[in-house]
């Protein structure tokens, strides 16, 4: 309890910082630069919250795209301009959303953006979670590819596989990194709760965690549904960055650039994910101009797979994770013989 | 003539669970064509020892002879081949193959065919209420038909060495008195036994030599009569 | 309003797909059951096939004996480089470590493809001899058709004998029942293991062809819905159960063809929806699957 107060301090003065550094950065850096800045934010929160389920649970979603898509494509049509609707095609809201001539203001829309991925994530959670960890995996990819169909299909929503266009940029870095920040601030309080250890008993062991009494369907979906609210959110900030959304950008190569990202920085730590989200979009924005002019198409995704399979085989603990959180297991494991690994006590 | 090497030797063997040494500094020895008894708690290391013979787990100290070779760091597979077989507690039959297949994983090593198949016959001699379910899935027989389909199985590798863990583990009286006569026309055949039990009066009964584990450390090794005799064995392990 | 003749028609489709779902479905299951794996990377080898047999057959212009040949042969030597390379050295750490990494073998030698070959479609033009049209009043087919469901049912059968009848398959049947015990019986898991992953992958592989000579059309990103559906053919086929993974394969190519040949058009576009749909059905009504065994956790 006491060592509570001066890590609670930690965040205001690292949030302090961070906001000071981001004034500068406004002031100084190029339009560009502050887009690729932005986007690592975006990443960010996507990872950070992906490693609610990924990292803490040992769940292995790979839906995330999917709730991204969701709040992005809720967070555009509530804020979408009235005069615009018509000429793009677009419906005016009903009346229980504020009636045709309404459109939402920014954060009460990228709240409700994330409010509709958690409904999501509850509705595909709840039969799936009964069961072993793999078919999360699976479903979850299964629920993506029905997003995506989706809005793809509802044209009359969504405009189909053209996507949204002229959406209004209100993503600056201060939303971006303000919402950063509120992720990061939840996650640290979910893990260090009571609540947050039982994640962590959930991952290590779940039989032995059942034992201790703690009824893994509850603390799993709880983790899966919040999980799914931040990614909402990075979809809205999303959409109102690139001031364009279309299906395909929601499916498989973003959950996987995103799964990347946190396999690479670090599942299970604070800051491993958005060391890997930052590094890894450091990495696309400086491969970029040798992809588009050689015409190696893939080249990107190419690397960010070798990367993942190198860190899987080789550091498994990611880059600022120390051995003690390493998705491999642990060390005695990695030093017994091939033959004795097969019945490892625990 | 030398000196006679005994079958199996295990040399001050410590085996770790993580941090926690599960055994300690174990001794223990097994003469060709007897029956060994190793007695114990829950906990106290019994299944661990078998496991280390086996090959499963790896000692942090100590070394295992067995027929005079070191064979501390060979893989279980390779101790298969020369002839140790291991009937695990809990019998570890395959529940979805049938009770012919599972005898026949107990030869998998083996090439002679010809031989392979006298002894399923031999076996099905042993064991007539095998050969009548030949063909059934292992799952549905009953424990006792399971142990002996255990046993089987590890007979059908030609051990030369059984380790049997606890074979009367949740076996009707009767049963488990039907399993002792099979154990003992077993050894007769010339196998030599260690055999794991919880359960002391019948295995003092058929061994030659009777080891004690109490939390990972040999406590007591002697003849049957010797440790029959004994006070605390009489107490804890024969219920008088 | 739809005739006996298209129902036909459909249906053989239908199964035809099925036919490809199995197999893969096949290769999947065996490897889940051993190593509770859900091998992405098994799509990846549905694409490297065809593309495989697109090189050797219509460039290289082998015969289509040794073509297909070939492509078993690569097929295997993939699953065994993945096997070697990869999974052996992650076995005995938590499961999720085996699933990302072979998510990152599946982008990767997607990536590779599109890289190497091309981010555009290729045209696969189903072999001439396989290309003949036949006609009869209730159903139109091409002999690939008939070739398709002819070897398809010949590799299940090859593949049942194999797990029922001989010692390594039966040896494979219990790895994956209780690993542990497999070891203590002397078998070698790690080559049964490998087994496991050189048939599976030829038969990928093989497949990949398949799809090409029936469809016509062969991508870089072919192989990853295939390959999840694949799995899901698993999962309703009953996870662990062999002929559950072969029946599974069916179901779900039955129903996804059967599905929009008789919702409204504008369902069409719903096609793999409908698979996954089916997938959240069965996990909630019957999560063993058609065939499952219950799967205790192991712990």
């Amino acid at each position: 309890m006491k060592r509570r107060i001066p890590q609670e301090l930690w965040f205001v003065i690292g949030g302090l910082v961070l906001f000071g550094a981001l004034f500068v950065a406004e002031k100084t850096l190029n339009r560009y630069l502050l887009h690729i800045l932005i986007l690592m934010g975006i990443y960010s929160i996507a990872t950070v919250s992906l490693n609610l389920t990924n990292g803490y649970t040992g769940l292995f979603s790979l839906g995330h795209a999917a709730f991204m898509a969701i709040g992005a494509y809720t967070s555009t049509l509530l804020t979408f301009p009235v005069p615009l609707r018509e000429a793009y095609d677009l419906p005016r809201l009903p009346w229980f959303l504020g009636g045709p001539d309404a459109a939402w203001s920014f954060f009460p829309a990228l709240l409700a953006g994330g409010v509709l991925a958690s409904c999501a994530a509850l509705l595909i959670g709840a039969p799936v979670l009964r069961l072993r960890g793999h078919y999360l995996s699976v479903a979850s990819l299964g629920f993506m590819v029905i997003v995506v169909t989706f809005a793809k299909t509802l044209k009359g929503i969504t405009r189909g596989p053209m996507g949204i266009s002229a959406i209004p940029l209100y993503t600056n870095v201060y939303w971006t990194f303000l919402w950063l920040f509120i992720t990061m601030y939840v996650v640290w309080r979910i893990v260090n709760s009571r609540f947050g250890r039982a994640l962590m008993a959930l991952r290590e062991d779940e039989t032995a965690a059942q034992v201790l009494g703690i009824y893994p369907m509850k603390y799993k979906l709880f983790a899966f549904v919040v999980g799914a609210f931040f990614a909402g959110v990075a979809g809205g900030l999303y959409a109102h960055l690139t001031k364009a959304i279309r299906p395909f950008e929601f499916s498989f190569t973003l959950t996987f650039q995103i799964v990347v990202m946190l396999i690479v920085g670090c599942m299970g730590t604070m800051s491993g994910p958005v060391v890997g989200a930052v590094l890894l979009l450091a990495l696309r924005y400086a491969l970029k101009p040798l992809e588009e002019h050689l015409k190696l198409y893939g080249l990107i995704e190419l690397i960010y797979a070798l990367l993942l399979i190198v860190v899987m085989l080789w550091k498994p603990e990611g880059l600022v994770g120390r051995k003690r959180v390493s998705v491999r297991g642990h060390q005695e494991r990695k030093e017994e013989g091939e033959w004795a690994r097969f019945s490892t006590p625990r | 003539m030398g000196q006679v090497i005994s079958l199996l030797k295990v040399e001050k063997v410590t085996v770790k669970y993580g941090v926690i040494p599960a055994i300690q500094e174990l001794e223990l020895e097994v003469e060709r064509g007897q029956i060994v008894a190793l007695l114990g708690a829950n906990g106290a290391g019994k299944t661990t020892t078998l496991k280390t013979i086996m090959g499963v787990l790896r000692p942090a100290r100590g070394r295992i002879f067995y027929d005079g070779k070191d064979i501390t760091f060979l893989p279980a597979p390779q101790r298969v081949r020369l002839g140790v077989a291991l009937v695990p507690e809990g019998r570890g039959i395959f529940n979805r193959l049938t009770v012919r297949e599972n005898l026949l994983l107990g030869a998998y090593h083996r090439k002679d065919q010809g031989g392979i198949l006298q002894d399923l016959e031999e076996v099905y001699r042993l064991f007539p209420r095998l050969k009548e379910r030949e063909n059934q899935i292992a799952g549905t027989l009953s424990g006792g038909e399971q142990q002996m389909l255990a046993i089987g199985r590890g007979l059908m590798s030609r051990p030369r060495l059984m380790l049997l863990d606890e074979p009367s583990l949740g076996l009707a009286p009767l049963v488990v008195r039907e399993l002792y006569t099979l154990i003992r026309r077993i050894r007769e055949s010339g196998v030599t036994i260690l055999l794991v039990e919880q359960s002391a009066p019948m295995a003092i009964g058929i061994a030659d030599y009777v080891y004690v584990l109490e939390t990972g450390v040999v406590k007591i090794a002697g003849t049957p009569r010797e440790v029959e005799s004994l006070e605390e064995v009489k107490k804890v392990y024969l219920g008088g | 309003m739809f005739s006996l003749s298209y129902f036909l028609q459909q249906s053989m489709n239908g199964i035809i797909l099925g036919c490809i779902y199995a197999l893969l479905a096949l290769g999947m299951t065996v490897v889940y059951g051993i190593l509770r794996l859900i091998n992405f990377a098994h799509g990846a080898l549905i694409t490297l096939g065809a593309f495989f047999m697109y090189f050797v057959f219509f460039r290289l212009g082998l015969p289509f004996v040794a073509a297909l040949f070939l492509v078993l042969g690569f097929g295997g030597v993939m699953g065994l480089v993945l096997d070697l390379v990869a999974y052996r050295k992650l076995r005995g750490g938590p499961e999720v470590a085996l699933l990302i990494t072979s998510l990152g073998f599946y982008t990767f030698i997607e990536n590779f493809t599109k890289l190497i070959v091309s981010p555009q479609p290729y045209a696969f033009k189903t072999p001439e001899f396989l290309a003949t049209l036949y006609r009869t009043p209730y159903l139109t087919f091409r002999t690939v058709d008939v070739f398709i469901i002819l070897s398809s049912l010949l590799i299940m059968l090859a593949f049942h004998f194999f797990v029922k009848r001989t010692k390594l398959g039966i040896a494979m049947r219990a790895t994956a029942e209780n690993l542990e015990v497999a070891n203590l019986m002397g078998i070698e898991v790690n080559r049964v293991i490998s087994v496991a992953f050189v048939l599976g992958s030829a038969i990928a592989a093989f497949t990949g062809f398949l799809w090409g000579a029936k469809y016509g059309q062969i991508s870089y990103d072919m192989g990853f819905l295939t390959g999840v559906k694949a799995f899901v053919a698993v999962v309703v086929g009953g996870v662990g159960s062999i002929p559950g993974a072969m029946l599974g394969g069916f179901v779900l190519g039955l129903a996804e063809i059967l599905s929009i040949a008789f919702l409204p058009t504008r369902f069409a576009e719903y096609r793999d929806g409908i698979v996954f749909a089916i997938l959240v059905l069965v996990l909630l009504i019957r999560p063993s699957g058609i065939m499952g065994i219950r799967e205790e956790v192991r712990v």
